[in-house]
């Protein structure tokens, strides 16, 4: 099943989108948000991200260089 | 902070130039040689100018020399890198006692993957209590105006824990 979802973009954003896909980088603009947005929740998982930021978090405090 | 010939390079990612620029923080960056990969010049160029133009923080333009190790290739592939992290982790290969400076998770993980040293913009706005670059009333403050002022994305509840250990470790009135 597919849900649709309305984005607002600046203006020059979405021209940057255009331009990927008439560059022939993407199929569309659909195809280009869903890779960028697969993309973004692939990287973003949450137990690595705080894993890294609470590890920064003690070197931050802690480390020696 | 003087910079000595012995200070650490620091090859930095677009994520901490940008949101360290959005906190007013960049300057933290003072005491490392930042050598910034060329894609993520040109991407840092495009969408935060100011962030390479602060003239305490000299940035050098660094190209990849060479052909690519396959081992990054391979790590850049199977956690889809964009061409900045992994200009970033070739230009690391040639200079492995550097601090990969990024706040992406994949990137991350390659670059621990290689073993290398990484960080990102909260270790180095906590590094500046001990390093004396900042108080503690001021990371702080910087601490607690990321959600409006910078496109860093930290978890709300996350941050809280970050300042509570913060005013732990140093004794600071958690009112203040």
């Amino acid at each position: 099943m597919n849900n649709t979802i309305q984005l607002t973009l600046p203006s020059r954003l979405h021209q940057q989108v255009r331009t990927l896909v008439a560059e022939g980088w993407f199929r569309d603009e659909n195809d280009l948000f869903f890779e960028a947005l697969r993309r973004f929740l692939d990287v973003h998982r949450p137990e690595l991200m705080e894993h890294f930021i609470r590890e920064d978090v003690e070197w931050g405090l802690r480390g020696e260089e | 902070m003087e910079k000595s010939n012995a200070a650490t390079v620091a090859i930095c990612d677009t994520g901490p130039l940008i949101h360290l620029d959005e906190l007013d923080s960049l300057d933290l960056l003072a005491d490392f040689h930042v050598w910034v990969p060329d894609a993520v010049w040109q991407e840092v160029q495009r969408h935060r100018p100011t962030a390479l133009q602060r003239p305490r923080v000299p940035v050098e333009r660094q190209a990849v020399l060479g052909a690519m190790a396959p081992a990054i290739l391979t790590l850049s592939r199977a956690l889809s890198l964009d061409t900045g992290e992994i200009e970033a982790l070739a230009i690391m290969a040639r200079a492995p006692q550097a601090l990969f400076l990024t706040d992406d998770a994949a990137a991350r993980l390659a670059a621990q993957q290689l073993g290398y040293r990484v960080h990102g913009s909260i270790g180095i706005l906590l590094r500046a209590i001990r390093r004396h670059q900042l108080t503690t009333a001021e990371v702080l403050a910087r601490l607690r105006v990321i959600p409006q002022r910078s496109s860093l994305y930290i978890r709300p509840a996350l941050l809280e824990d970050i300042i509570t250990r913060v005013q732990q470790e140093y004794g600071v009135d958690p009112f203040c």
